[in-house]
């Protein structure tokens, strides 16, 4: 498998009046093409700092990013809007559905953005909402929904454009267990059935009982220096 | 973009309570327009054919007569009026003239004698032009039958206790400077609408006057024509008459010689510009209060669909286009309830006090100016989407990362 994403001594802070904070120091870290990844540790460590920068929601300070390849620290910020139209699809911890969309007006919304021809965007989200078990919810708003079928909109919407890479910011956090269990079995089958590589930031176990490999992060630093018995799925990926 | 109006058109009834709120502060605004335009017009129009049928569209004078001080009566006046008036009448446009002679003296029956200002017209031609006064009480001067009959100002009757039938005594200087007299019958009372006025006027025939100035000059010319827009083109041809004819004559409009006219115009255009000011700042700020409150609302909404690949481009046209619907559907309202209000106040013929100065009342009647519905349609548009540029810039330039996280 190829590497589709490669952090080279990236580094992120941030400014709280005249004091700066570190959110990341130093990460170094490749993910792999097809992947079911994992980025574990405390809140504070800077999971979702180092979500955002791998999903070209905001730019290191220092180091490099290479996605596919490319140096995306140096892009404008309209090439990585187009770049994240196109290649990057985001899963949110409050699911984050447009909410006077139906649901699947939202799982259609990145297929207008990319310009998709008309029959092709119904046969596509037709066929993600029937994928995520909702087709005959489509019609449906947001506040009509549950919170596990809210999740499933929100990740057919990450999927309809066919991304390289899904971004899940604690995709189960606000979910019961067995509503986040079936979130993550259903992440899992569609990441074998589109090849899609999947990158979570989550601290829930059962993920990362599921990752191929878990980043742990401990005070903006990759965390550990060896093997994570409590994640025996998983691989803990050292610097 | 479709996707976008969407949105857009969803997000405009998203807080139903606060688009009415913003929508009626819209629609009022755009109403008060809409209505005080159209009462302004009928005002205009009531002004205009007021002075229209006092004046006449055109006067034709002397041209000594606007520039000198007469020494005698009619020493500024028109010789050969009857073939002038067949000239004039041969104009495009014209419907008829009149001829007219100003005089002024003494009016008395017989215990009591007050001065007066006269008019002495043509009345069967005032009728052909429209303009032939309406009288109160008794007959107008074309169905009077009497040899000298004489109109009285109601106020002027009234100081000399005249009725209809009664004789009265007119004194006044002759075109040659002498004092003259004659007896004239009281064959009504009429109303100008202003007090002053009334207790002075007084309105005789042609003859009758021509006979007490011992003269065959009259003052003037007032000139009907078929509509008043051909004012201006009937001034030109007039003026290009005088000069080929080598006429010592000029030309007034109504317009000119109404100098209240002049004074509503002004003063109701000043009016109507501060109104439109201050309800254009008033909707701007409604509908930027709106629309800020939105953009607060939705932080966390822009994030997502910046993360999504919406550029910060459309995320400002989404708010601009929210904007845009609230003006188009606000500006829509407005146009239909301005309407109906309309017709119902000109239905209710709603009666206003007298003005300052004047007798009577007059009823409130708003004329639907199509203009007015469509610019203000359009102002209604303009002043959403300019409320809506400053939040729409706001909103579109926020970090995602910090959208994202906003709660």
């Amino acid at each position: 498998m190829g590497e589709i994403i490669q952090c080279q001594e990236i580094g992120k802070d941030y400014r709280l009046g005249t004091t700066t904070i570190c959110a990341l120091q130093g990460i170094s870290c490749t993910f792999h093409a097809g992947e079911f990844s994992a980025i574990a540790g405390p809140s504070g460590s800077g999971k979702t700092t180092l979500l955002n920068l791998l999903g070209c929601l905001d730019k290191p300070d220092r180091g490099r990013l290479l996605l596919e390849g490319r140096d995306v620290t140096s892009e404008s910020l309209n090439r990585l809007t187009v770049y994240r139209q196109k290649r990057l699809g985001f899963v949110f911890q409050t699911f984050n559905l447009i909410p006077v969309l139906s649901a699947y007006e939202n799982v259609e919304y990145p297929l207008l953005l990319a310009g998709t021809p008309a029959r092709e965007r119904r046969v596509r989200v037709s066929d993600m909402l029937e994928r995520v078990g909702l087709l005959d919810r489509g019609d449906h708003r947001p506040n009509k929904l549950s919170g596990g079928q809210r999740q499933r909109v929100a990740i057919a919407r990450a999927l309809v454009s066919r991304p390289v890479l899904v971004l899940a910011d604690e995709p189960t956090a606000n979910l019961d267990s067995r509503t986040g269990t079936e979130i993550l079995h259903l992440m899992r089958q569609l990441s074998l059935e589109s090849g899609v590589t999947f990158i979570f930031s989550t601290h829930d176990p059962r993920i990362l009982d599921n990752a191929d490999r878990v980043v742990e992060l401990e005070d903006g630093g990759i965390a550990g220096n060896g093997s994570r018995p409590q994640y025996p799925a998983g691989e803990v990926q050292h610097v | 973009m479709f996707s976008y109006a969407r949105i857009a058109l969803r997000n405009v009834f998203r807080n139903k309570r606060r688009t009415l709120i913003t929508g009626s502060v819209l629609i009022f605004g755009c109403m008060a327009l809409i209505i005080t335009r159209g009462f302004m017009e009928y005002m205009y129009w009531g002004t205009r054919e007021g002075a229209v049928r006092g004046t006449g569209h055109l006067q034709v004078y002397n041209s000594s007569f606007l520039n000198k001080e007469e020494m005698k009566p009619l020493e500024c006046g028109i010789d050969n009026y009857a073939s002038l008036q067949h000239l004039l009448e041969s104009v495009p446009h014209v419907r008829a003239t009149e001829a007219r002679l100003e005089f002024m003296g003494l009016i008395s029956n017989g215990e009591k004698s007050v001065a007066f200002v006269g008019e002495a017209v043509q009345p069967e031609r005032q009728k052909r032009m429209g303009m032939l006064v309406q009288v109160r009480t008794g007959v107008d001067l074309l169905a009077s039958t009497a040899e000298n009959p004489a109109i009285l100002g109601s106020e002027l009757a009234k100081s000399l206790n005249a009725q209809p039938g009664g004789i009265l005594t007119i004194m006044t200087m002759t075109a040659d400077g002498a004092l003259n007299g004659t007896d004239v019958t009281v064959a009504g009372m009429y109303s100008t609408g202003m007090k002053e006025a009334d207790s002075r006027i007084l309105s005789v025939r042609l003859e009758t006057a021509q006979r007490l100035l011992a003269t065959n000059r009259v003052t003037k010319f007032a000139v009907a024509l078929d509509r008043t827009e051909n004012t201006l083109l009937a001034r030109t041809e007039f003026e290009q008459i005088f000069q080929r004819n080598h006429l010592n004559l000029a030309v007034r409009t109504w317009s000119e010689l109404s100098m209240v006219y002049r004074q509503v115009t002004t003063i109701f255009s000043a009016v109507f510009a501060v109104l439109g000011l201050i309800i254009f700042v008033l909707v701007v700020l409604s509908s930027s209060n709106t629309m800020m409150m939105a953009v607060f609302e939705r932080v966390q909404e822009i994030g997502t669909l910046m993360a999504l690949g919406t550029s910060r481009f459309r995320i400002l046209g989404l708010f601009l286009l929210e904007g845009l619907f609230f003006g188009l559907i606000g500006g829509t309202v407005s146009m239909a309830l301005a309407w109906s209000i309309c017709t119902m106040v000109n239905r209710a013929r709603i009666q206003l006090p007298p003005m300052p100065m004047n007798t009577e009342g007059f009823p409130i009647m708003i004329q639907p100016l199509p203009g007015a519905f469509i610019g203000v349609f359009f102002l209604a548009v303009i002043m959403m989407v300019f409320g809506a540029v400053l939040p729409a810039l706001r909103g579109s330039r926020l970090k995602i990362v910090d959208a994202l996280g906003h709660i």
